[in-house]
């Protein structure tokens, strides 16, 4: 019904200590290397390295990282089949003209771009589910806060943070409840029951947010939040580790540039 | 719909970003001129956007039984207007990327011009243009959440095709192929979500109107009406 937040895993990763900037270094750098990439290699090399150091340094289970990857695969497995039938070039192993403007085919080219785009969908996500887990959104908002990002925009997401929660809570008792008075049995009922309980709950937050402006209010708000961030400290090892994933990551991008699946080029 | 980290490729990703930043800054000068007028604003804003997260993060009882998600947004323009509803969905954007790992850092652009200004855009336009005529309340708060999430999705297609265009048919034909193999879940998805967020509304207006009449959803005798009809 509702999935597992990734903050709570953040919270108390592993890397937890690291300085923030590096490891949003390690993980936008690993996204961008994926893009610039002209190679299947460099994205699962990022990808494996990247999944090492959250499977062992940052200490996530094998189950909880591995549940991430269903969303993306499915989505990444739909649309590389278009992209495969779609696109051409190269030798035609299977190909289909219904119509005049429309044609499908399946040829090495094709199958060299699609296999290419899923695998950089895996090293993005494996450098996005990096910073997801091992960066917990309180040290973010430092971040935020430091790169000049709007004082309105920056209020507004803490208290969506803060509500994320308080809504969450009361939605799983709600849903709760509902399922042990059998709420979800056919289809129409649970759309009824679904609706039911979005809409209680919607109430239910919004009474719950003019209550807290009461109490900021009492508490002489004025219109200002204050961050009160950790700094953490950098240290040379993270720093070299980094560095080290980063310059290999782009030898990789620089070496295997001509290398595709099906006939390597030049 | 979300497009996923390392999809796009890096221009496609800039592109859609620079079109999303436009709006997104009207949107904040937009966000900062209600606050000033109206402090009590920022809470109620923020318990939206949480309520948007969390209804994206909810999988809906779905058709097709895979996991569909609804996107929430059209009852948030309809009540905001689009422009604030794409700030907040932006921010939720970035949450759902950094909680659930659904969509990206990269393709953030892309996802917020489908999910954060063309769909809610939509939905507004469907409801300003109803809003006034003798149509049932509910219908029209169904057209706008089901349009928003319908337009949702044919631009998140539209922005997978002109990444990656047929050889045959350039654009247009990987246009229609991209929104065929994404109906059978997006369709049934926002017929869904439109019912749900209608009766959602109608909800509110059973027991909580006066939220609706503070933000002149829709005029006072047509909610009046419509309660003492239940």
């Amino acid at each position: 019904m509702y999935e597992e937040f990734l903050e709570d895993i953040a919270q108390t990763n592993g890397l937890r200590g690291v300085n923030t900037y590096l490891k949003l270094i390690a993980g936008i750098g690993a996204i961008l290397l994926c893009l610039l990439s002209t190679s299947y290699i460099p994205p699962l090399f990022i990808a494996s390295v990247l999944s090492m150091a959250i499977l062992y340094l940052a200490r996530i289970e094998l189950r909880t990282y591995g549940e991430l990857f269903i969303v993306p695969f499915s989505f990444a497995v739909m649309s590389v089949v278009v992209i495969v039938l779609l696109s051409g070039g190269g030798e035609v192993y299977w190909s289909w003209n219904p119509l005049p403007w429309f044609s499908l085919s399946i040829t090495s080219e094709s199958i060299n771009e699609g296999f290419f785009v899923f695998c950089r969908v895996i090293g993005g996500m494996s450098g996005l589910i990096f910073i997801a887990v091992t960066t917990p959104m309180t040290d973010l908002f430092v971040v935020m806060k430091q790169f000049r990002i709007p004082e309105v925009v920056l209020d507004l997401a803490m208290i969506i943070y803060r509500s994320i929660f308080m809504i969450m809570e009361q939605l799983k008792q709600t849903y709760q409840a509902q399922v042990m008075r059998l709420g979800y049995g056919s289809f129409r009922e649970s759309i009824q029951s679904f609706a039911t309980m979005c809409g209680s709950v919607f109430i239910a937050s919004w009474e719950s947010g003019e209550d807290l402006i009461r109490a900021m209010d009492a508490r002489c708000y004025s219109g200002k939040f204050a961050i009160l961030g950790e700094t953490r400290p950098v240290e040379f090892l993270p720093v070299l580790a980094v560095a080290v994933f980063l310059i290999l990551s782009s030898l990789v991008v620089v070496i295997s540039r001509n290398i595709t699946l099906i006939g390597a080029g030049p | 719909m979300h497009i996923m980290e390392g999809f796009l490729p890096l221009y496609w990703a800039v592109i859609w970003w620079i079109i999303a930043l436009p709006s997104l800054i009207f949107g904040i000068y937009q966000l900062k001129k209600i606050l000033e007028a109206d402090r009590e604003a920022l809470p109620l804003l923020g318990v939206t956007g949480g309520f948007i997260f969390i209804l994206s993060s909810l999988k809906l009882p779905s058709v097709t039984g895979s996991c569909s998600h609804p996107t929430g947004t059209g009852l948030s323009a309809i009540c905001f207007g689009p422009w604030i509803t794409s700030v907040i969905c932006a921010i939720v954007l970035l949450f759902q990327s950094l909680f659930l790992a659904h969509g990206g850092l990269s393709v953030l652009g892309a996802n917020i011009v489908s999910m954060g200004i063309v769909g809610p855009l939509a939905g507004y336009i469907v409801y300003r243009a109803l809003r006034d005529t003798r149509l049932n309340m509910y219908l029209v708060v169904f057209l706008a959440c089901a349009l928003a999430d319908l337009f949702t999705y044919f631009t998140t297609s539209l922005e997978l095709a002109l990444a990656y265009p047929a050889e045959v048919g350039g654009i247009a034909s990987s246009f229609v192929l991209f929104m065929g193999i994404f109906a059978v879940t997006q369709v049934p998805l926002a017929i869904v979500e439109g019912v749900v967020l209608a009766l959602v509304f109608k909800y509110i207006v059973q027991l909580k109107p006066d939220i609706l009449l503070r933000l002149k959803v829709f005029p006072e005798e047509k909610i009046r009406a419509a309660r003492s009809e239940a």
